[in-house]
């Protein structure tokens, strides 16, 4: 028994090996490195230095408000959204499902740059296709990028119309291993079809649901591509700048590794303990 | 009343039609049972009366009405599937109020008819269990609740016991019969188990590949089968066919001869117009319908291949000298123990080369 594991492990060696170099060690690392003051060389031993910091700094407060804004509108706007759009691409009545449910899931594959640019564009003030938009049925322009609240709108559209088809599709599949009798139970009990989603369809998806908001949650906890590509580097005036932005700003413009080390740790502990409380307000009642 | 006429009802998913023109008539308060092979078109007959598929040609009527274009709700019926359709998220309490919640009865009127339903099925402690924590049987009884509840004139019953094991069944199928008694309810019951279909029905139909092929009483369809496949579908082990020929007529009815055997020579009395000499025919003997050498018409020498013994009975696997294979019920004590046996005919059935009963 010992030695055949001793063989496994041996064929292990490589993958373990490269765990441990680029995912045990940069995680222990960078722990440590939050607790030292990297501005100036050598770096130093300093526990209060960078967390000291962080809880006076308000470019964080500046990124985290705008990651848990985000979070908070962006995330359920796009569940929403996506149950819709299961519930539509699992009609009967769709024709052609597989085409639609190809178009819903291809944001995801498509390249980040290259859906930032064609973003950019679109929600060009002078020349973009949104505002055309907007003016053909009387509304005005929106100067998308020059002012806080609407480029703040422009990344949750962005990052909905990325991720709402992939979440869908996650829905999609759990609504179709519901079986069918149990809504022909229903409708035999006069349940109307409207009734029939609410009371069966959403419980019986719940798990998958919560599964899609966990994923989300962890998601936009680490926004970056959106923030950084089209509004560019958390324009304007930091006024979308994120948590993930911070860190790339301090660790990676500044070379300030400790305290982007911080940030890292507290993005990664706010998705936790976010995730957690959700995982408790929806758990299952005994 | 609660009579359901099926008036030439057919069934076509796009080009392909799967019942040809069904006509049955329910009575009210009958225990109807639809049998027959799988993919034969029972649960689709079933699903049409309940109205969760179109019906393409035809009309149904519940309680005198046709119901073609009425809404499954409105139909007076309930149905009870075989997969037991239970809401997984909801207690079984509420599994059995759901409908009646969601459509606004009244408070008082639902805990009654729930608790009615709970007292005639015995879960009344089960009530605020999910499905996932009851057993097979216990889930088979709230789905009946469910349908109870609904206090509908007619029930409709997919294989409601396949499910369950063999000890279970016996069991279930008692109570659904008490049930029927106690409700005094139209009830369609479909299953393809024949020993199901004799047990519970007042009439059996029995279907094969969309076709009604006869339709009676159980001990009717025994004594009497219109044709091959429901004498072979009608009793338990299988009706044994072996084949023969017409060699004449005597005082008596035709003479056959059985295939391979010129000594073992059965007479049949026909009423009907009798088939001519030289016609091959298949003759059907019943396992219980082998009688010990001379009680009956003719004598048949087989060979055994295996015997099984049941206990009080024994059911012997031969072949006669033609190499058709026969079973042979036998009481256990009178099992020889020679490799060949003789055993006489005490009655059997003619069949011509279609398989349509000749008499
Ligand atoms: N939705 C459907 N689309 C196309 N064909 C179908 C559909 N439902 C059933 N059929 C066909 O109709 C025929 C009858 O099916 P049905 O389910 O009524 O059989 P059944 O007698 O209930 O069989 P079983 O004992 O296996 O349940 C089968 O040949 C089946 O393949
Ligand atoms: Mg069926």
């Amino acid at each position: 028994m010992r030695n055949r594991n001793a063989t496994a492990y041996r064929f292990l060696t490589p993958y373990l090996l490269i765990f441990a170099i680029f995912w045990v060690w940069p995680i222990i690392s960078s722990f440590m490195i939050s607790f030292q003051a990297t501005r100036t060389v050598p770096w130093r031993f300093a526990p209060g230095f960078n967390w000291g910091r962080l809880i006076g700094d308000p470019a964080f407060f500046n990124a985290l408000k705008n990651t848990l804004l985000i979070l908070v509108i962006q995330v359920p706007v796009m569940i929403s959204l996506a149950l819709v759009m299961a519930v539509l691409l699992n009609s009967p009545l769709l024709k052609a499902r597989g085409l639609y449910r190809f178009a819903f899931f291809a944001p995801v594959v498509v390249g980040e740059v290259a859906y930032s640019a064609v973003f950019r564009l679109m929600f060009n003030l002078d020349f973009g296709i949104i505002n055309k938009l907007l003016n053909s049925v009387g509304l005005p322009k929106i100067d998308w990028f020059s002012n806080v609240t609407p480029a703040m709108a422009l990344i949750m559209i962005a990052v909905t119309w990325r991720w709402a088809g992939y979440n869908a599709i996650i829905l999609l599949a759990g609504m179709q291993s519901i079986p069918e009798d149990v809504y022909e139970a229903a409708t035999l009990d006069r349940v109307s079809k409207f009734k029939q989603f609410f009371y069966i369809t959403l419980p019986l998806l719940k798990p998958v649901i919560v599964f899609c908001l966990v994923l989300s949650i962890i998601g936009t906890m680490q926004l970056f591509t959106e923030p950084f590509l089209i509004t560019e580097r958390g324009g304007p005036g930091g006024g979308t700048e994120t948590l993930g932005l911070l860190l790339y700003r301090q660790g990676f413009r500044s070379l300030n590794f400790g305290y982007a080390s911080a940030v890292a740790y507290t993005m990664a502990g706010l998705a936790i303990a976010i995730t957690l409380a959700q995982l408790w307000l929806t758990r299952e009642p005994k | 009343m609660a009579t359901v006429t099926l008036n030439n009802v057919i069934k076509r998913f796009g080009v392909f039609e799967v019942v040809h023109g069904a006509n049955i008539d329910v009575k009210h308060g009958e225990f109807v049972v639809f049998v027959g092979p799988s993919g034969c078109g029972k649960s689709t007959l079933l699903r049409m009366i309940a109205g969760l598929e179109d019906i393409s040609g035809g009309e149904i009527a519940i309680g005198g009405k046709v119901v073609n274009d009425v809404e499954p709700a409105d139909r007076g019926i309930a149905m009870v599937f075989q997969s037991y359709a239970l809401y997984p998220h909801m207690s079984v309490e509420q599994n059995l109020s759901f409908g009646l919640r969601m459509t606004g009865n009244p408070k008082a009127d639902t805990d009654r008819r729930v608790e009615r339903a709970a007292e005639i099925l015995r879960i009344s402690e089960l009530m605020d269990r999910r499905p996932k924590k009851l057993s097979g049987g216990q889930r088979q009884r709230v789905a009946i609740g469910r349908a109870i509840v609904r206090e509908p004139q007619v029930f409709l019953f997919d294989e409601p016991l396949s499910n369950l094991d063999a000890e279970l069944r016996v069991q279930m199928r008692v109570e659904i019969s008490r049930l029927h008694k106690e409700l005094g309810a139209t009830m369609i019951y479909v299953t393809h188990d024949q020993t199901e279909a004799m047990t519970l029905a007042d009439r059996i139909v029995v279907m094969r590949a969309g076709h009604i092929e006869q339709i009676g009483r159980p001990l009717d369809l025994y004594d009497n089968p219109d044709n091959q496949f429901v004498a072979g579908f009608v009793g338990s082990p299988k009706m044994n066919f072996i084949n023969g020929r017409i060699v004449g007529r005597d005082a008596r009815g035709v003479v056959v001869e059985l295939a391979g055997q010129e000594k073992t020579r059965i007479t049949q009395p026909l009423t009907g117009a009798a088939p001519e000499t030289g016609n091959k025919v298949i003759v059907g003997v019943r396992p219980e319908h082998f009688g010990n050498a001379g009680e009956g018409d003719a004598d048949l020498v087989v060979a055994i291949d295996v015997v099984e013994h049941l206990g009080g009975t024994s059911f012997l696997y031969a072949r006669t000298a033609n190499g058709d294979d026969v079973v042979i019920q036998r009481d256990a004590a009178k099992v020889p123990d020679t490799s060949e046996i003789t055993v006489s005919i005490r009655k059997s059935y003619l069949f011509d080369e279609k398989g349509l009963r000749l008499r």
